[in-house]
């Protein structure tokens, strides 16, 4: 190849190698429904992960702003793990070395738990600190009027906390679907593998990756603009309270 | 004036408190009769928000016992929740919930502590706040009001219960000067109305007209209970001497 190219004038190139970024254009476009089977994955991924990451979350959250001291550094504890090891490494854990166990998983459930789990631990850390940020007067006047403490923290606490919460939560979600495209490592058929899998037919990989890059902003900008607005919104409402 | 119904409200026997290292209720002992008005004064430090944070167990206390309306306060199996619901309490801080307009602020416990339905309960609400001179403001969310009008709320809040006593911590402290009377105003009407009121304060001019008697505390102790007018021209220790020199001199 480099021979080859050194025979030729630089210019001569540049009208070839054009003439071969359409051709792979088109066959790029020939695959566009495989690209949208890897965004289906990736979303449906992504979406029941965010899913299982925020219920869980939010009830670890809640222990971690707790009196529980026990509970609140298990948590605590798992979180930490959780935040310090590579999410690659995680995923290979609950695919290849759960089934040593005896827990044999699917890709597509592996990177699901995987990834519900990582979400879970980031999400507890937010709704933690929004919890922990509500004055102490506040759970106070609601103790003092009789309510319990279920009561305080439905109708004082969390409402007050999610305006705090909403966006760093909302901006955890782009994060999250983007570490989504490690599950593509252990096979689950997402838009990075696609990728991947495309680019070996297909041998223009700014081409290939740029369209992968593509499908993923086009899923996480909206939310981007959402959490921003969120942003502004809120702490107009926070300021003006 | 007195409301004579021969009932203690709430008795303090030996009451000890520590916050760590640091005592800061030394065997207070105090009884407050249903009915009746009593105001704490003393410098600040001295125990005075701790002892009134006793009375429906923000605060928990070591040793002692506390006695509030034939419960036992002190008993860790004693159901709090109960007995919170009997004792409005108003904090310095007026601790108003900010997402919440001045009537869902006042009618959130009825509706969840008495379940009250909703429509009975803004009707109580409204009326609550009437009481307070508010109704205008019943749709005005906290940030949009004064602090006088803040703290009206937060008395509202406590009264929406048909409490049997309000306890008020520092209620004007931190108003400015102009909003002080219009709270005044409520609290000397409730008392008026024969509420059991604690109020620990350094409002001297309310204590004299409106207290049945004024606590002295110093230190963690309880120094001085006597009846206003014998409490300001006659104090007893030197310790109550010296606060009122201070207290009323500046």
């Amino acid at each position: 190849m480099d021979s080859e190219a050194s025979d030729f004038p630089r210019g001569a190139l540049r009208p070839r190698r054009k003439n071969m970024l359409s051709i792979h254009f088109t066959q790029l476009m020939q695959t566009l429904p495989f690209f949208l089977k890897g965004l289906w994955g990736t979303i449906a991924i992504s979406g029941l992960s965010l899913l299982a990451g925020t219920l869980v979350g939010l009830i670890m959250g809640i222990i971690r702003a707790s009196r529980y001291k026990i509970l609140r550094m298990v948590i605590g504890a798992w979180v930490d793990l959780i935040r310090g090891t590579p999410f690659l490494v995680q995923i290979f854990i609950v695919f290849f070395i759960l089934p040593e166990v005896g827990i044999q998983l699917e890709a597509f459930p592996a990177a699901v738990i995987a990834l519900s789990n990582l979400s879970a631990c980031f999400i507890c850390e937010i709704i933690a600190g929004g919890i922990l940020a509500i004055p102490s007067g506040q759970r106070e006047a609601a103790t003092a009027s009789g309510l319990s403490s279920y009561q305080q923290l439905r109708y004082v606490i969390l409402p007050q906390a999610l305006r705090l919460i909403l966006p760093p939560l909302v901006g955890q979600y782009v994060l999250l679907i983007k570490d989504s495209s490690v599950v593509s490592a252990i096979g689950v058929l997402d838009v990075t593998r696609v990728g991947w899998l495309t680019v070996q037919r297909v041998p223009e990989g700014l081409l290939v990756f740029g369209l992968v890059g593509v499908l993923y902003f086009v899923i996480c900008y909206p939310l981007i603009q959402l959490s921003n607005s969120l942003e502004k919104r809120l702490t107009v409402v926070t300021t003006r309270l | 004036m007195r409301c004579v119904v021969d009932m203690n409200m709430i008795t303090f026997s030996k009451v000890n408190k520590w916050f760590g290292d640091l005592h800061v209720l030394k065997d207070v002992s105090l009884t407050v009769d249903a009915g009746e008005v009593v105001v704490i004064c003393g410098p600040s430090g001295s125990g005075k928000s701790t002892l009134i944070r006793c009375i429906n167990r923000l605060e928990e206390i070591q040793k002692g016992e506390i006695i509030v309306d034939h419960m036992k306060v002190h008993e860790k199996k004693t159901n709090m929740t109960e007995l919170r619901a009997e004792i409005g309490f108003v904090f310095q801080s007026f601790n108003l919930y900010p997402h919440m307009t001045a009537l869902e602020n006042v009618i959130l416990a009825p509706m969840k502590v008495r379940k009250m339905p909703r429509s009975e309960a803004e009707k109580l609400g409204m009326q609550i706040l009437e009481r307070v001179g508010l109704v205008i403001k019943a749709n005005a969310y906290p940030a949009q009001l004064s602090g006088g009008q803040q703290q009206r709320v937060a008395i509202a809040r406590g009264l929406c219960m048909r409490p049997k006593i309000m306890l008020f911590d520092e209620p004007t402290s931190a108003l400015d000067p102009e909003m002080i009377n219009e709270v005044l105003d409520v609290m000397r009407a409730l008392a008026r109305e024969g509420m059991t009121m604690i109020v620990v304060s350094h409002e001297m001019g309310f204590a004299r007209e409106v207290a049945h008697r004024v606590a002295f505390m110093d230190d963690g102790s309880i120094i001085e209970v006597a009846a206003p007018e014998e409490f300001f021209h006659h104090p007893k220790s030197e310790r109550s001497k010296a606060f009122l020199s201070r207290i009323l001199t500046h």
